[in-house]
C-alpha cells in the first residue's frame, strides 16, 4: 500500500527534487514574462513561439544522433540552443509577415505555429524508425517530461530565471512605459527597440525552459494564466509581477504534487487502471484553477464581488425608498402595508426591515413600524438630494419640469456628499425645487 | 401610416455607462436631419440604436408606427469609412450588390435585371468604370460613394449617414448633396451625423443637437442658435458627467467613494 | 498497381495514368493503392480546409480554429463517453473515428470553445486574447489527463498531433469525401451570407442575416473537418492546411472567388507533390519520412515561392516596379 508523499519530500527526495524545483523555476520565469505579454495584449504569442521551438529541437537531436551513439553531456545545452534559434527565427517571420506582407496578426501567428510544427514533425520522422530512442527524446517535448530532469537542468534554469527576474527589476519603468504607450516612449528618447528585442529574447528563453516541463503544446498556457490571475487582484504593475510569480511557483509545485499523489491515490482506488498522470497538464490545470478562482472571487473585480455589490446597492435603494415613503405618509405602517405598497416579497422585506432596524432608522411599536429621529434625518437627506438634482436638471441642463422627476428618483441614491456639496455651491443653496416644494437643508 | 419618427426617453449605455440619456424628439417625414454634437456625445450610438444594431437600456423608437425590427431592410446605412476593412478581397460591384441581399433571402442569387440595377446606381454616382476594381484601390471620396451606392440599392425609406463629409473631394461632396436632395424629394427621411458646423444651415432642414442628453431638436432656423450651440459644446455638463460615472460604477458593482 | 520503388516522377506518371483509366472506366475503386488513397484523402481534406480557411483568415478567426483543434480532444473523449454510456456503443479501439462520433464530438467541441471563450471574455471580463488562450490550453490539458486515465497511454496524444497518414484506410476516404462534399455544398449555398458576415457584420445585421448563426456554422465546419482529418494529418497540421493556402492565394488575387479557388488548387497540388516526394524518399534513399510533415513543408515552399514570384504582389515584382518607376522618374521621356 503506497502512502501519499508529503509535500516536503518533493524537495528532499532525489528523484522528485529535480523535477519539482525545475518546474517551479520554469513557472516563475514564464509567469514573469506572462505579465509583460499580457499588458501588451499579445498573450497568444507564447503559443506561436512554443510551437516554433519544435524544428530546432528536432534538428538538434538529429545532429546529435548523427554524431554520437549516446546522448553527450552537452545534450541539454545543444537542445536549448537549437530551440532558441528556431523560436527566434519564428519570431522574425511573424514580424516580417505582419510588417512587410500586411498579414493580420492572428494569421501570422497561426502560420508560424503550424508551419514550424510541420517542419519539426518532418525532421523528427527521419529518426522515427531508424533510431527510436532518439526519436523519443524529440517526442517528449510535445507534452514535456518533468520526471526525467537532472540537476544540470535545475542549475541552468535557475540561472536563466535569475536573468529574467533581474531584467524586470532593473528595467521596470521602461517596460511599464513601453507597455502603456510605445510611441510616446520612443519620442522620449528611450531605446525602445533594444528593450523590445531583449524582452522578446527573454520570452523565448522562458518558453524554451518551460517546454521541457509542460511540453510544446501546453507552454502557452503558462504564459497566460498566472498573469490573468494576477491582474484580477491588483492595478499596480509591480504587484502584478509579484502575484504572477507567486501563482506560477505554486502551480509548478502543486502540479508535481498532484500528478504524483493523485496517481498513487488512483492506484489504490482503481489498481486496474494503472494510471500515471503526466505532470505538464497537471501544472496547467492548477494554474487555470487559480486563475478561475481569481476571476470569480477577486476583491474588487471578481464576479462574485461585483454581483454582491450590485445586490447590496439594490437593497440600499429599496431601504431608502421605503424610508422616503414612510416620511411622506407620516404615520406608522404595518409589515403587510409596506409589502403591498412597495410590492416586495415577504422574505426580502423581512431582511430589509431588519437592516433598517439595525441601522436605527425605524423601530417597532404595537406591530407598526415608525421612523426614528435618525431615520427622519436620513429621509430628509434623500429628499434633499432628489430635489437638488431636479433643480440642477431644470436650470442647467434645460430639462422640462415634468421630466426631472424620473432622473432624480435614481440619482438620489447615488449622489455622494462630495457631489452634493458641489451641487449646492453651483446652485447657490436653493430652497425650492421646480415643483415649488421645499428643499430640506443640508446637515440637520 | 403615421407621419413621424418618434424617439421617446431613449437611454443607451455602453459598458454600463450611459452614452445617451433620456432622449426625446420627433422628426417629420421627408426631413433631412443633421445630428450635431461634440466627440463622444453619442451621435454614432444614436444612429446605431435607431437602426437596431444596439439595444437601448430603455425607451422607444418608432418609425411611422413601426418599430425598428419591422423596419429591417427598409433602413439604409452608410457607415463611417474608418470602420471598414479595405484590405478585404472584394470588388466595388460586389459591395454594392450587397444592398440586394436583404430582399433576396437565403438561397437565391441576384438576377440579371438586379445586376443591371447595380450598374445603374454605380453610374449615378460616377463609379461605373470602377465596377471591377478592388476596393482598396479607391480614393477617399470614391470609398464614400461606394457605400452610398449600396444604401441606395436597398430601396429604403429612412437613411442614416455617419460622417459622410469627412475627408472627401469636392466632386464627391456635390454628388452626395445632390443625392440627399433627390432622396428627400422622393419622400425619404435622412439622418446625417455631421461634424462641420459651418455647413449645417446649407445641408439640413432639421437638426438634433445632443451631448449625451438632448439639447435641442427641430427646424434649423429655430433651433440652430448660438445659445444652443454653447449648451451643446460647452462645459456645463461636468457635474452631469461625474454623476453618470457614479451611476455606471454602482451598476457594475464596482467600488466608488462614499 | 503498387507504387513500390517509384521515384518522384514515376509516382506522378503512375498516378495520372491510374486516374485517367479510372475515368475511362477501366479501373475500380476497390483496387486503390495506398499512395492513391493518401493523395485522395489529402486532396479532399486540403480542399475542405482551403474553403473554410479562406473565411477564417478573412474574419481573423484563425486562432479560434487553433483553439478548436485543441478542444476536439476533450470533445472526442466526451463523445466517446456519451456514446458508450447512453447509447451502449462499444469502444473497440480508442480514437477510431466514425460518423456518429465525428458529428457528436464536433458539435460538442465547437460549442464548448465558443461558449467558454465568450464567457471568460464577457462575463468574467478577461481580455480577449487571454480568454482564447486560456480556454483552449486548459481544455486540452484536461483532455490529455482524461485520455491518460481512459487509455492508460499518455502518448496517444502525439498521434493526434501528427496523425498517421501512412496507416490510412478506405474508411478514411469515405469520411474525407463526406467532409469535402459538405464543405463545398455549404460554401456554395451560403456564399453570399458568409461574404457579408465576414466583410461587414453591421450590414449583415441590417439585412436580417444572423452573424452569430454563420459564425457558429463556420466553427462547426471547422470542428468537423479537424476531427475528420485527425487520422490523416493530425490536429495541428490541419491548421497548416487552413492557414497557408489562403495566404498563398491572397498573393495572387484581390477577388474572393479567385482566392478560394486558388487556395483549393494550391492545397491539392501540394498534396500530390508531398505524397510523390514521400514515396521518392522511401524508394530512392530508403527514408520513411512523415508524409504529413511533408505536406506542410510543401505548402510552406509554395507560399515562399509566391511571396517572391507572385505577379504584382511578390517581392521581386515590387522590386522591379520600384526600379522601373525610379528610372522613368529620373528620365521623363
Amino acid at each position: 500500500m503506497n502512502k501519499l508523499i508529503p509535500f516536503w519530500e518533493f524537495f528532499t527526495d532525489p528523484v522528485l527534487q529535480a523535477s519539482t524545483i525545475s518546474s517551479m523555476l520554469m513557472c516563475l520565469a514564464s509567469s514573469i514574462m506572462a505579465v509583460i505579454v499580457f499588458i501588451k495584449r499579445r498573450s497568444l504569442i507564447g503559443e506561436a513561439l512554443s510551437h516554433a521551438t519544435y524544428p530546432g529541437i528536432a534538428l538538434s537531436v538529429l545532429m546529435c544522433a548523427g554524431l554520437f551513439t549516446k546522448a553527450p553531456g552537452v545534450f541539454p545545452f545543444v537542445l536549448l540552443i537549437g530551440a532558441l534559434i528556431s523560436s527566434l527565427l519564428g519570431m522574425r517571420l511573424i514580424t516580417f509577415m505582419e510588417e512587410k506582407l500586411s498579414v493580420k496578426s492572428d494569421s501570422a501567428l497561426c502560420f508560424v505555429l503550424s508551419t514550424f510544427l510541420g517542419f519539426g514533425v518532418f525532421f523528427a520522422s527521419r529518426l522515427q524508425f531508424s533510431h527510436p530512442i532518439w526519436f523519443q527524446k524529440i517526442q517528449m517535448f510535445l507534452y514535456g517530461q518533468a520526471a526525467t530532469m537532472l540537476s544540470i537542468h535545475v542549475i541552468l534554469y535557475a540561472i536563466l530565471t535569475l536573468i529574467i527576474a533581474l531584467f524586470v527589476v532593473f528595467l521596470f519603468y521602461q517596460i511599464q512605459a513601453i507597455g502603456f504607450d510605445k510611441m510616446y516612449t520612443k519620442v522620449l528618447g528611450l531605446r525602445v527597440n533594444l528593450i523590445e528585442s531583449l524582452t522578446l529574447i527573454l520570452i523565448v528563453i522562458a518558453v524554451v525552459i518551460g517546454i521541457r516541463s509542460v511540453g510544446v503544446v501546453l507552454m502557452s498556457g503558462m504564459l497566460i494564466a498566472p498573469a490573468a490571475a494576477a491582474r484580477q487582484l491588483t492595478n499596480n504593475l509591480s504587484k502584478m509581477f509579484l502575484f504572477s510569480g507567486l501563482f506560477g511557483v505554486i502551480s509548478g509545485f502543486l502540479g508535481n504534487y498532484f500528478s504524483v499523489n493523485l496517481s498513487i491515490y488512483l492506484m489504490q482506488v482503481r489498481p486496474l487502471w494503472r494510471v500515471s498522470l503526466p505532470t505538464g497538464p497537471m501544472i496547467l490545470i492548477v494554474a487555470a484553477c487559480i486563475t478561475f478562482l481569481c476571476l470569480i472571487l477577486a476583491p474588487n473585480r471578481g464576479l462574485v464581488t461585483r454581483l454582491y455589490r450590485r445586490q447590496k446597492f439594490q437593497l440600499k435603494v429599496l431601504r431608502e425608498n421605503i424610508l422616503k415613503e414612510m416620511y411622506k405618509t407620516g404615520s406608522g405602517q404595518s409589515f403587510i402595508q409596506l409589502g403591498r405598497r412597495h410590492r416586495i416579497f415577504a422574505p426580502i422585506l423581512l431582511i430589509v426591515v431588519c437592516l433598517m432596524r439595525l441601522q436605527g432608522w425605524i423601530s417597532k411599536e404595537n406591530k407598526l413600524y415608525i421612523l426614528s429621529d435618525k431615520g427622519t434625518k436620513k429621509a430628509c437627506r434623500i429628499i434633499r438630494l432628489h430635489r437638488l438634482w431636479e433643480v440642477y436638471l431644470y436650470t442647467h441642463l434645460g430639462y422640462l419640469a415634468e421630466n426631472v422627476h424620473k432622473s432624480a428618483e435614481e440619482m438620489e441614491h447615488i449622489i455622494t456628499p462630495n457631489l452634493e456639496k458641489k451641487l449646492s455651491q453651483l446652485l447657490k443653496d436653493p430652497k425650492l425645487d421646480p415643483h415649488d416644494q421645499i428643499i430640506p437643508a443640508g446637515d440637520g | 401610416m403615421k407621419k413621424q419618427i418618434n424617439i421617446k426617453n431613449l437611454t443607451v449605455s455602453y459598458d454600463r455607462k450611459p452614452v445617451i440619456w433620456d432622449l426625446d424628439f420627433s422628426i417629420p417625414r421627408q426631413s433631412c436631419v443633421g445630428i450635431i454634437g461634440p466627440n463622444g456625445a453619442g451621435k454614432t450610438t444614436l444612429v446605431k440604436t435607431m437602426i437596431g444594431l444596439l439595444e437601448p437600456l430603455s425607451g422607444e423608437i418608432d418609425f411611422f408606427g413601426k418599430d425598428n425590427v419591422e423596419m429591417k431592410g427598409k433602413i439604409g446605412y452608410v457607415p463611417q469609412r474608418k470602420s471598414i476593412d479595405w484590405d478585404f478581397p472584394i470588388t466595388v460591384f460586389e459591395v454594392v450588390q450587397m444592398g440586394l441581399y436583404s430582399t433576396l433571402g437565403l438561397f437565391k442569387r441576384p438576377s440579371r435585371r438586379e445586376k443591371e440595377r447595380v450598374l445603374e446606381v454605380l453610374k449615378s454616382l460616377k463609379m461605373d468604370q470602377f465596377a471591377d476594381c478592388h476596393i482598396g484601390d479607391l480614393s477617399g471620396g470614391q470609398q464614400q460613394r461606394l457605400f452610398v451606392a449600396r444604401a441606395l440599392l436597398q430601396d429604403a425609406d429612412v437613411f442614416f449617414f455617419d460622417e459622410p463629409f469627412v475627408c472627401i473631394d469636392k466632386t464627391t461632396e456635390q454628388l452626395i448633396i445632390d443625392i440627399f436632395k433627390q432622396l428627400v424629394s422622393e419622400g425619404k427621411t435622412l439622418f446625417v451625423v455631421h461634424h462641420d458646423l459651418n455647413t449645417v444651415k446649407n445641408y439640413f432642414d432639421t437638426v438634433v443637437m445632443l451631448n449625451t442628453r438632448l439639447i435641442a431638436a427641430g427646424p434649423v432656423e429655430k433651433v440652430y442658435t448660438m445659445e444652443n450651440l454653447t449648451k451643446t459644446f460647452g462645459q456645463g455638463g461636468l457635474i452631469f458627467e461625474e454623476a453618470l460615472n457614479l451611476t455606471s460604477k454602482s451598476q457594475e458593482g464596482l467600488k466608488y467613494n462614499e | 498497381m503498387s507504387y513500390w520503388g517509384l521515384n518522384f516522377f514515376g509516382v506522378i506518371k503512375h498516378f495520372f495514368y491510374t486516374f485517367a483509366s479510372f475515368i475511362a472506366g477501366n479501373c475500380s475503386i476497390e483496387n486503390l493503392a495506398i499512395d492513391e488513397i493518401q493523395v485522395l484523402v489529402l486532396v479532399f481534406i486540403g480542399i475542405s480546409c482551403a474553403l473554410i480557411g479562406s473565411f477564417l483568415v478573412l474574419r481573423k478567426m484563425t486562432m479560434l480554429a487553433n483553439s478548436i483543434s485543441h478542444t476536439i480532444l476533450i470533445g472526442i473523449v466526451i463523445a466517446h463517453v456519451i456514446l458508450q454510456w447512453f447509447f451502449f456503443k462499444d469502444i473497440e479501439k480508442p480514437f477510431q473515428i466514425d460518423m456518429q462520433l465525428l458529428m457528436l464530438a464536433s458539435f460538442i467541441s465547437s460549442l464548448l470553445t465558443l461558449f467558454l471563450t465568450d464567457f471568460f471574455n464577457r462575463v468574467l471580463k478577461l481580455q480577449k486574447d487571454a480568454s482564447i488562450g486560456l480556454v483552449f490550453t486548459v481544455l486540452f490539458a484536461i483532455g490529455i489527463v482524461l485520455v491518460t486515465i481512459f487509455t492508460r497511454n499518455s502518448h496517444i496524444g502525439s498521434e493526434i498531433i501528427m496523425g498517421n497518414i501512412d496507416m490510412v484506410h478506405k474508411d478514411d476516404l469515405k469520411i474525407a469525401l463526406f467532409l469535402l462534399l459538405s464543405n463545398v455544398l455549404l460554401t456554395v449555398v451560403f456564399f453570399k451570407e458568409y461574404l457579408i458576415t465576414s466583410f461587414d457584420s453591421n450590414f449583415a445585421k441590417l439585412s436580417k442575416i444572423s452573424n452569430w448563426a454563420f459564425t457558429y456554422l463556420l466553427l462547426l465546419q471547422t470542428s468537423a473537418t479537424v476531427i475528420g482529418a485527425l487520422r490523416a494529418v493530425g490536429v495541428v497540421l490541419v491548421l497548416a492546411l487552413i492557414v497557408i493556402p489562403p495566404l498563398t492565394a491572397r498573393l495572387y488575387t484581390n477577388r474572393l472567388r479567385s482566392m478560394i479557388l486558388l487556395a483549393c488548387l494550391t492545397s491539392a497540388l501540394g498534396a500530390i507533390i508531398a505524397v510523390a516526394l514521400s514515396r521518392h524518399f522511401l524508394s530512392v534513399y530508403g527514408l520513411p519520412l512523415s508524409t504529413a510533415g511533408l505536406v506542410v513543408v510543401c505548402q510552406f515552399f509554395i507560399w515562399g515561392a509566391s511571396v517572391l514570384f507572385a505577379p504584382k504582389k511578390g517581392v521581386l515584382a515590387k522590386y522591379f516596379f520600384n526600379a522601373v518607376s525610379r528610372v522613368t522618374a529620373a528620365n521623363p521621356s
